[in-house]
This record gives structure tokens, C-alpha cells and sequence, in this order.
């Protein structure tokens, strides 16, 4: 693609390169961009990656792999759009996902990024497992098929098959299970939701992807859908709606509030802990909602919230998004960022650090362990939490 | 991976050097209008030791070494004109020790400006340290390197004068430390030791800096800012002159902007007081707003627009430097600063409107006072559009006349690229050029620190 | 310069290993379930393919013997960047190597053709066969198992990979056959949009009647009696201790298993 092809021609050169990308609002530390938090080299920062696309579009710079890598390390957590000054901030993601879209369609993509697609187009998962097998989650929940209740519950693909997430999908309906909640899951027939197909540039693969879904979820007379994972919430919520799908959706932590202030979830069982609450970034910044997931954990008796010092719109990206939780640009170091939250959260005296998000459950569980601090924290799902709260236990 | 970049690898960790193209790329240019200069390789060392064996490495094989903090100097000082080593020091970032009795900051080289407020901020609310108002990611170190001035000018002079102590590696391999802190004892002060200042200013050509003692200042409760408007250039510096005689101001700063169009054609004086109570921000704003001002105001030649009362919480605010940049939808800003005295404000403003006239851009002044009125640092800035050649030649051509202007007004540019250096160096007197030479002979034998820069000729 | 390339598709088991099971004639494994897609090595051939063509131009054709459905593969190729494409209408489960080697050398021996690449070897069947079965019937040279290629001036100078990492060179005069191993490149990621543009390029489909072939042609010279599922390992050994005890206490299972 030539530059004047790039949808954003007019304004990838206006980046100032004056940094706050790389900060929170409140400048506490330089490594609030995961790809930057990781490497601390220009090329990896939001305004690095800027002028990096700008010179590959603008052929001063040739295609390599690192260049990819550079590309495809942004996780997609838009705390340089919520940083940026400028007045074009609000595109600042957009603007990278369209990159990685043109280095999609002259097919340079690192091998990471091709093996997610490719699996996702082929077994509609990135993991590459089989469709078949996609319902076995559930086994022995009596959770039941959707097939006309009030709520789709949408699981998604890390809490198909992550064995970690798996938990957590059983726990959430449990929890569903036991406010009374009338919902059902798709099982095996259930695809991707495409959120992190269309953040890789695949732009194609994801409108075929959702609308594959729009036409399932309408067929099944679909019209309330509760996710599991933010990342669906946002694909949902955002990007079906113009390919003609729209549905009231929310993420479980909405839904539960909701439960719990109508007194239909009875959480005084309590759970006894200090926790803190790290914000999923397509939850928080993406979508605006750091409320319902605190407004759960304070009705919990029992939980003493105590919170990170870059939280909220501030929060550090756990760095799963944009793919990374599977192409994993960003590990390996105690400069992860996955590894940088953890030690956030142990700073707070928390014993526990509640996810609301599939992706960030796996990756802070995964650091912690790196970070042998597997007898001070532990990664607890809300879902997990409110499930021991409100006596709906199982396995 | 060829051997010199296996050396580095070994020296700072694989992860931590590139020679790949995309790094060569983004560490090549400047943010301003300063033509690209390649690389060789980019490291990001975490330690001092590290510093010392990458420069002792450098002056085995003569490569040059530059060092690099924000990179927001935007006059091309941490460009390799020669090739080698960029040094990015910004994962030193350690905040080591904050001495409040001393009041001291001791900081490596790579400590951010955001990172300091925000940590003093949180953990110190009553000190503060003079904060230049660049964006946050802009350095403690790289700020002394060059004699750079904070929001506590005004009243205490330039950040290089704040300085207790420093840590470098000489061009040679040996690690220093300037001022008590050689004497193993707190960095509380360099005097009454002889002088070694031979590192602030010299922007990076005698040494790497690797720790900075800085001094912090008593921080206010309540922080008020008053607005002086008038139309007559002439009169500001009188006024600034006899604000500060006060000594009751904060920062001092006139300005005048031909965007946007309710400022122009106007000159402003942003006036900034500071109090721990009512009563002492009411003696204050009395003896600044009554005392000085109110003669101009009855007089009908200004007035007082723009109040602000408790200007908090301090935080690295978006200067407006940030948003002015893009008013061409180019991305791109430079400015000459000058060291130049009060009294020149209305030349500097009238000369500099000129210039920016005939080179089509709005025309951007700032003269922030260096203080009791000893000198100001008056900014003549540019504003270009990256994608635009034409846009880009313009204003270089812009900042050469101003670099010349400040000469010819009778200052001298501060943290000047190489046009302004040879600028000055021409104007010097031959004995002290002579001693600039011995100086860097003496620290720098091969010539590897930041070469192309301060070289007399 | 004209290649031809020789593609196929395979039922995708790479990792659903575990769910294969054997169907009721015994004789294959049960497809409902499974996703097929193109040969892992096919894609590597492919890709070689086309950078010689965008090196020295000319055209990339894919060919294949089978069924309707493998048409997915053949326009992937052609979104991949192949001119155009042609299948041989043929049930792939009845056909053996010969078979499929006698219908692709017809369908070849009509295209223009410099260098023809199969992929070493399939995901499914595995035999490696059919890439020099059809340069024999062409009468071409070929190599197998080619791990790097060069093209010049009208020859092919080729390493081909053997055990314990040694590299055998030859040099083929053009036009020649190469069967092409993994790892030679770095195949490129094929877009869904670009498959979907690639339905404009041309994707023809022809019988064995219309290759002059008589239908005896498809008589297979090896008939598959039974195919069977690997038993499982009987569990596992886990050897512990100090790492000279644990190493002499592997080299003897290793031996009295035979492998050393």
C-alpha cells in the first residue's frame, strides 16, 4: 500500500514524538505503553511506531520481520490515545491497525500473527483446536444450549480452551445459574467474535467472522448477549452494529451489579480478602466502564478494595491484547508488562488481583509465577470471587 | 550481529542494543528541522558500569557516543553527526534519594521531568524542583546538560545552578563524582570544592552524565497565576524589571502569539505567585498586581485578565507547546531560545515578528525570566509540517535568522545546533575558545563524545 | 519463465490429533468432522513458486486431481498471486499414487513448463511418491526434497536436504521437477479479502476424458487393505535424581529400547 492508499495519509505525520503516549495521567512512570514498558527503545513506543509506518508506507523503510514485530507489539490498550494531545488522539490505534492491515493484505506478517489467523479461519479459535470441541468447558455444569432464554451467554475462544479461563467460564455460570439468570451458551457451535482478528488488521476475516455470527445469533432469535470477555463486549457492542448487528450486550460485570442490586444475587456468604482491581483495557479505556466490576467486589462482604496506583484509565495494559496473549511479543522479561502489574498489585498489601477479563486472568497468572510471588498473590476472576460469595461452587 | 555489536550485547544484555534498521531510523532524527544522521548502533544501558564500558569500548575503537535523554532539545544535540553509538539513558530512571532537609533530589541520568514531579508529588508534597514545562518524557540530566531553566527561573536562576552534584563517566572510561558526593557525603553542595563544571552546557561532548543531585524548593500550598495584558511591547521590560525587585513572583514570562487571533498583537506577562496561606498570597498579589501594575492599569496602557486561583495539582501540564505545534497539521516544531537581556524584549519581539512573516509562519515569542531580571530566555518558535519540504525549509531558514538575531541583539543562543554554535564560536574570544579546546582535548583525547558539536575549530 | 505447481488438500489434523477416528469401511478415517485445507507442504512450494516468478517473471499455474471441495485450495494459490489455476475432476479417496501421477503428468505435459514442484511429501498419506513419479513419466529430471533453490540462465541448482543436517547439491537442467521441503521460505499470509478478489482469476475444471486419458488410467497399482489408529503409549517414566545418575539411567532405557 502507498501512503496516499493509507487511510490515515493526512495525519501520520503529525505526531509530535513528545512522549506522553508512553505515560499515565499521572506520570508516575515512563511504562504505561506495554510495548514500550517491554523493550524502552523508541521503535516500540506509540510515536516511534508512528513514524516507523509512516517511512515503511512511504518506502524509506523495506518490510523485515522486526518491523512486523514492531507493528504488532502495540496491544491495543489505547493508553496513548487517552495520553495523546493532539487532535486526531482518538485514531492514534486505529491508525496502527490499519498498518498491520496493509502488511496483512501484501500477506508480511510475523509467523505469530499468520498461525492466529490461520487458526482462527480454520478451527475458529487461535489455538488451532478443534471446533468440536469447543463446548467441552461445560461439561457436567448443566449449563444448558441456547435456545431462545433471555441471554445468550457469549463464552468466547480463551474461555472455550484455556484450561485456566475454562474455570472461570464454569464459575460465571454458576453464578448465572444461581441469580436466577435465564441464558444459554452456544457450546460448539460458537465462533470467534473477530475483536482481536479485526486489532491484528484482518479486516476481511473479521467482517466475515461477525458476520457469521450476526446471521446465527438472528436465526436463534438472539437479542440480549452477555460476555464473558471484554474483548466480545467491545466487537459486539462497536463493530457489529455496522454490518447490520445490533444486540443489547453486556459484559457480565454489568449484568451482575445489575443482580446484585436487585437483590438477586445473594453474595453475604462474603469472601474475606484484600483485593485490588485491575482494569481490563477493552473494558476501561475502550468502553468506559471502571464502575460495575468495583461496584460487585464492594457488595461482596468481606473485600477490602484497595487500589493500584495506575488505575482506571491509568491502568498498565496486562499486555494480552492486539493477540499477544497468544503471539506473545511481549513476554519474556521482568519487564513485561504483564510482570510490571503484578508487582503494581503486590505494592497494594492485596492479597488477591481481580480480572474481569479472560486475557488478563491468564497473563497476570502467568507472571505472577515468573515472578515467584505465587505465595503473595493470587489471580481471581470477579466471577470466581462473587461464585465463592454467593455459595456457587463447583469446579 | 557484527563484533562490535556482540561487545555492546554483552555489555548491556541482547535485548538492549540494535543495529536493525528500523532503530538506526528512529534514532537518526530530530524532532525538529535538523536533517537525518544514522547510527551505527542504539544502546540502552540500565547501570553506570555499563556507561563505562560502552565508552571505554567506544574509545578502543573510535566510535563516537552520544548520548541521549528526551530527545526534546529539538536543535539536532542528540543526533550522531558522525555515526556510532546513540545512547538512550532513559532506562537509568531511578529516583535514588530524596533528601528533604537538604532538600535535594538525586535522580540517574534518565529520571523523566513527569516522573520527578509525580514522585514529589506523591511523596514530598512541600518540595518541588524548577520544571522546564517540556513534555514529561524530557530528562533531569539532560535539562542541566544543556543550562536549562525551569518554572522557578525567576527566583532561582538556571536548573544548572541548582545543581549539588553530578555522577559522569569521562570519554575515557573513569567514573567521577562532582561535588560533595566525591567525598562519599550527601550531595548537598559542589562549592566550596574547585570548580569541575566542566559537563553543564557542554550538551553531551565531555562525558555522560549518569546522576544528578538537584536542588528542590519550598512548595506552596496554593498556587495562584495573574495575567498582564498590554498592547506596548516597550513598556514590559520595565514592568518585569520592577517585579522582580518584589521578589514576591514565581515564574515570569512574557509572551505574545499571533494565534490565536484574541491574543494578537497583544504582549501578556504570566505572573505566578505562590502562598501557604491566604494571607500570604494577599500580601503578595497586593504588592505584584497593586504596587506594580496598578499604576499601568489606571493609566489605561494594560490590564488583568485571566485570574487563576489554586492552579492545582501540579502535574506536568500540556504545555502549550503541545497543541501550538500542530497548527500548520504538520507535526513539527523548533525554536530558537535565547539567553538575552530583559531589556531587548521589545526588539526581540519586533525583529522576531519579521522574520516569521516573511517565512509565512504565526509568529510565537516567550521571554522567561532568569532571575532578578538578569537575563531572560526569549524563544522564537516555528512551526512546519513534517510531510512538506518547503514547510521544513522554511522554517530552518527561520530559526538561522534568529539564531543571528540573538547575536546581533546581544545575547547568545542557548543549547544551539551546529549553525548557531559556529555562530557564537565566531563571535568568542580567541583566548577562551582556546581553553573550550584544551578543555575537550583534555577530557575527550579521541574525540568520540557527541562529535560535530562544540568543536573549535 | 513457467512453473507449474502441484497442490492438494488434506483433512487438517495438525492439532486435533485426537479426534481422528477410523470410519466404517476401515479404509479411512472419518471426515465429517474435520476442516480440510491446503498440504503444509504444498504451501511451501507455492510460495517458492511465486517469489521466482516475481525474481524473473512469467507464470504461476497450481494444478490438482480431486474433488470440488479442493477448489478452496486452488483459489488460495490464486490469492497467493498464481495466474490461474486448473483441477482435474476426480473422488481423491479412490485414486492411488499412480493414478493421480499418470492424470498430472497428461495435464503438465500440455502447459508450458520449466520447473514443476510438488511438495515433498502429504499430511495425509505421506509417501513422498508422486512428485518423481510424475518427472519420470515426463521424461524430466527432478530432486526431492529441496531445501534451497537458485535459477538461472536455464538451469536449477538445488540443496537437497538428507540426515544429520548434510546438504546434497545438483544443478538440473530446465525443464525439471523439484519436490520442495519445509522451511525453504517463509510461506506469506493469505488475506481473506485477497481470497475473495481471487475469484476473478481463472479456476478451470476438466475431466480425465478431456486429457485423452481412458478411464483404465485411473487403475491403482496399490490397493489400501486397512488403515488403523496407533495404539496409545503405555504410560510414562519419569526419571529423577542427580543429572548423571538420571543420564545413565536414559541412555539404558534408550538402549534396551533399541533406539541407541
Amino acid at each position: 500500500m502507498a501512503l496516499t492508499e493509507y487511510r490515515y495519509s493526512d495525519v501520520i505525520h503529525r505526531c509530535f514524538r513528545c512522549g506522553y503516549c508512553k505515560f499515565p495521567t499521572s506520570f508516575i512512570e515512563v511504562n504505561n505503553c506495554p510495548a514500550y514498558a517491554r523493550y524502552r527503545l523508541e521503535s516500540y513506543s506509540t510515536g516511534g511506531r508512528l513514524w516507523l509506518i509512516r517511512a515503511w508506507l512511504n518506502d524509506e523503510l523495506d518490510w523485515s520481520e522486526h518491523l512486523g514485530e514492531i507493528v504488532y507489539s502495540c496491544a491495543a490498550c489505547k493508553n496513548c490515545a487517552e495520553q495523546c494531545p493532539l487532535p486526531f488522539s482518538d485514531d492514534i490505534v486505529d491508525m496502527i491497525v490499519a498498518a498491520k492491515g496493509a502488511m496483512v493484505e501484501r500477506g508480511s506478517v510475523p509467523s505469530a500473527v499468520k498461525e492466529f489467523l490461520e487458526n482462527v479461519d480454520r478451527q475458529g479459535n487461535p489455538y488451532g483446536t478443534a471446533r468440536s470441541k469447543r463446548g467441552e468447558w461445560m461439561e457436567g455444569t448443566g449449563i444448558q444450549e441456547y435456545d431462545g432464554q433471555e441471554f445468550l451467554y457469549y463464552v468466547g475462544c480463551v474461555g472455550s480452551y484455556d484450561t485456566r479461563a475454562q474455570q472461570v467460564a464454569r464459575a460465571l455460570g454458576r453464578v448465572l445459574q444461581k441469580g436466577g439468570v435465564s441464558f444459554g451458551v452456544l457450546g460448539d457451535r460458537e465462533n470467534c467474535d473477530g475483536n482481536d482478528v479485526g486489532k491484528l488488521g484482518e479486516e476481511g476475516l473479521f467482517e466475515a467472522l461477525a458476520e457469521e455470527n450476526i446471521r446465527q445469533f438472528k436465526d436463534l432469535g438472539v437479542s440480549k448477549i452477555v460476555t464473558l470477555s471484554p474483548h466480545a463486549f467491545n466487537a459486539i457492542k462497536n463493530d457489529y452494529p455496522r454490518l447490520d448487528g445490533t444486540f443489547e450486550v453486556r459484559h457480565y460485570s454489568q449484568l451482575l451489579r445489575d443482580l446484585v442490586r436487585a437483590g438477586k444475587l445473594d453474595v453475604s456468604s462474603g469472601f474475606k480478602a484484600k483485593v485490588t482491581y485491575h482494569d481490563p483495557c477493552f473494558l476501561g479505556r475502550w468502553n468506559a466502564e471502571y464502575e460495575a466490576p468495583r461496584d460487585v467486589l464492594r457488595a461482596v462482604p468481606g473485600v477490602e478494595l484497595v487500589e493500584m496506583e495506575r488505575h482506571r484509565a491509568d491502568a498498565l495494559c496486562c499486555g494480552g491484547g492486539g493477540g499477544n496473549f497468544y503471539t506473545d511479543f511481549l513476554g519474556g522479561s521482568e519487564d513485561s508488562p504483564s510482570r510490571i502489574r503484578v508487582r503494581d498489585a503486590c505494592a497494594t498489601g492485596a492479597s488477591i488481583v481481580a480480572t474481569a477479563c479472560p486475557n488478563c486472568l491468564t497473563m497476570l497468572e502467568d507472571a505472577v509465577k515468573a515472578e515467584g510471588l505465587d505465595d503473595r498473590l493470587k489471580v481471581m476472576d470477579i466471577s470466581e470471587i462473587v461464585g465463592e460469595a454467593c455459595q456457587a461452587r463447583g469446579s | 550481529m557484527d563484533s562490535i555489536c556482540q561487545s555492546l550485547a554483552e555489555i548491556v544484555g541482547e535485548g538492549h542494543v540494535s543495529n536493525r534498521p528500523e532503530e538506526l531510523y528512529i534514532y537518526s532524527r530530530d524532532l525538529g528541522t535538523a536533517e537525518p544522521h544514522l547510527p551505527r548502533y542504539v544502546v540502552a544501558p540500565r547501570t553506570t558500569e555499563e556507561v563505562q564500558q560502552v565508552v571505554k569500548l567506544a574509545n578502543r575503537e573510535k566510535i563516537p557516543v552520544v548520548p541521549l535523554g528526551g530527545g526534546l532539545t529539538l536543535a539536532g544535540l542528540v543526533m550522531p553527526l558522525r555515526g556510532g553509538i546513540v545512547l538512550d539513558m532513559k532506562r537509568m530512571d531511578s529516583i535514588l534519594e530524596v533528601n528533604e532537609r537538604a532538600r535535594y533530589a538525586l535522580v540517574e541520568a534518565g529520571v523523566s521531568q513527569g516522573k520527578l514531579v509525580a514522585y514529589l508529588n506523591t511523596h514530598h508534597p512541600t518540595l518541588v524542583h524548577s520544571e522546564p514545562g517540556a513534555p514529561g518524557q524530557a530528562t533531569v540530566a539532560g535539562n542541566v546538560a544543556i543550562h536549562g531553566q525551569g518554572d522557578l527561573a525567576q527566583p532561582y536562576g538556571f536548573n544548572s545552578d541548582m545543581v549539588n552534584g553530578l555522577e559522569v563517566v569521562l570519554p575515557t572510561g573513569e567514573v567521577c563524582r562532582i561535588g560533595s558526593c566525591s567525598l562519599a557525603q550527601q550531595w548537598f553542595t559542589q562549592h566550596p570544592l574547585p570548580d569541575l563544571g566542566l559537563f553543564l552546557g557542554w550538551c553531551g561532548t565531555t562525558g555522560v552524565i549518569t546522576k544528578v543531585s538537584l536542588r528542590l524548593f519550598p512548595r506552596k500550598r496554593i498556587r495562584d497565576m495573574g495575567m498582564f495584558v498590554l498592547e506596548d511591547g516597550d513598556l514590559v521590560p520595565d514592568i518585569l524589571y520592577r517585579i522582580s525587585h518584589t521578589e514576591m513572583a514565581g515564574d515570569l514570562i512574557a509572551w505574545s502569539q499571533e494565534l490565536p487571533v484574541t491574543v494578537s498583537g497583544l504582549h501578556n506577562i504570566s505572573i505566578f505567585i505562590s502562598g501557604d496561606s491566604e494571607e500570604e498570597l494577599e500580601l503578595k498579589r497586593k504588592l505584584i498586581r497593586v504596587g506594580i501594575l496598578g499604576e499601568y492599569i489606571h493609566s489605561g496602557v494594560g490590564g488583568l485578565v485571566g485570574l487563576s486561583a489554586n492552579v492545582r495539582p501540579r502535574l506536568p501540564r500540556r504545555p502549550p507547546v503541545s497543541t501550538i505545534q500542530d497548527i500548520k497539521k504538520g507535526g513539527g516544531f523548533e525554536y530558537v531560545g535565547a539567553i538575552m537581556p530583559v531589556d531587548t524584549y521589545p526588539e526581540c519581539c519586533r525583529r522576531g515578528a519579521e522574520i516569521s512573516a516573511r517565512h509565512n509562519i504565526a509568529y510565537t515569542l516567550l521571554g522567561r525570566v532568569i532571575g532578578r531580571s538578569h537575563a531572560m530566555m526569549f524563544s522564537w518558535s516555528y512551526v512546519f509540517n513534517r510531510a512538506d519540504e518547503d514547510s521544513v525549509r522554511e522554517a530552518r531558514e527561520a530559526l538561522y535568522e534568529s539564531d543571528d538575531l540573538a547575536l546581533e541583539l546581544g545575547g547568545i543562543p542557548w543549547k544551539p545546533g551546529v549553525y548557531g554554535q559556529q555562530a557564537v564560536m565566531e563571535r568568542m574570544d580567541p583566548n577562551t575558545l582556546s581553553l573550550m579546546k584544551k578543555v575537550k582535548k583534555l577530557l575527550d583525547p579521541n574525540g568520540i563524545m557527541n562529535p560535530g558539536n562544540w568543536e573549535v575549530s | 519463465m513457467d512453473i507449474v505447481v502441484a497442490v492438494k488438500q488434506v483433512p487438517d489434523t495438525s492439532e486435533v490429533v485426537d479426534v481422528v477416528e477410523i470410519d466404517g469401511s476401515g479404509k479411512d478415517i472419518e471426515r465429517g468432522t474435520l476442516v480440510s485445507r491446503i498440504n503444509e507442504w504444498d504451501k511451501y512450494a507455492l510460495e517458492e513458486a511465486l517469489q521466482w516468478k516475481q525474481k524473473l517473471g512469467g507464470t504461476v499455474t497450481a494444478v490438482t486431481v480431486g474433488p470440488g471441495e479442493w477448489d478452496d485450495t486452488l483459489r488460495r494459490a490464486l490469492a497467493m498471486g498464481a495466474d490461474r489455476a486448473i483441477r482435474v475432476d476426480e473422488d481423491a479417496t479412490v485414486i492411488d499414487c499412480s493414478a493421480a501421477a499418470r492424470t498430472l503428468a497428461a495435464l503438465i505435459g500440455r502447459l508450458p513448463h520449466d520447473l514443476v514442484m510438488f511438495g515433498a511429501q502429504s499430511e495425509d498419506f505421506g509417501s513422498a511418491q508422486l512428485g518423481p513419479m510424475v518427472a519420470e513419466m515426463l521424461g524430466i529430471p527432478h530432486a526431492a526434497l529441496v531445501v534451497r533453490l537458485q535459477v538461472e540462465e536455464g538451469e536449477a541448482h538445488v540443496e537437497r536436504e538428507l540426515e544429520g543436517g548434510a546438504r546434497d547439491l545438483y544443478t538440473l537442467r530446465l525443464p525439471a521437477l523439484l519436490t520442495i521441503q519445509t522451511g525453504i521460505n517463509r510461506p506469506r499470509y493469505v488475506s481473506f479479502s485477497s481470497v475473495r478478489k481471487a475469484r476473478e482469476k481463472e479456476l478451470s475444471v476438466m475431466s480425465l476424458d478431456e486429457l485423452g486419458l481412458p478411464p483404465q488410467a485411473l487403475t491403482p497399482a496399490v490397493e489400501l487393505a486397512r488403515l488403523e489408529l496407533a495404539p496409545a503409549g503405555k504410560g510414562a517414566v519419569l526419571i529423577s535424581g542427580a543429572a548423571e545418575e538420571a543420564a545413565a539411567r536414559l541412555a539404558t532405557i534408550l538402549r534396551e529400547a533399541g533406539v541407541i
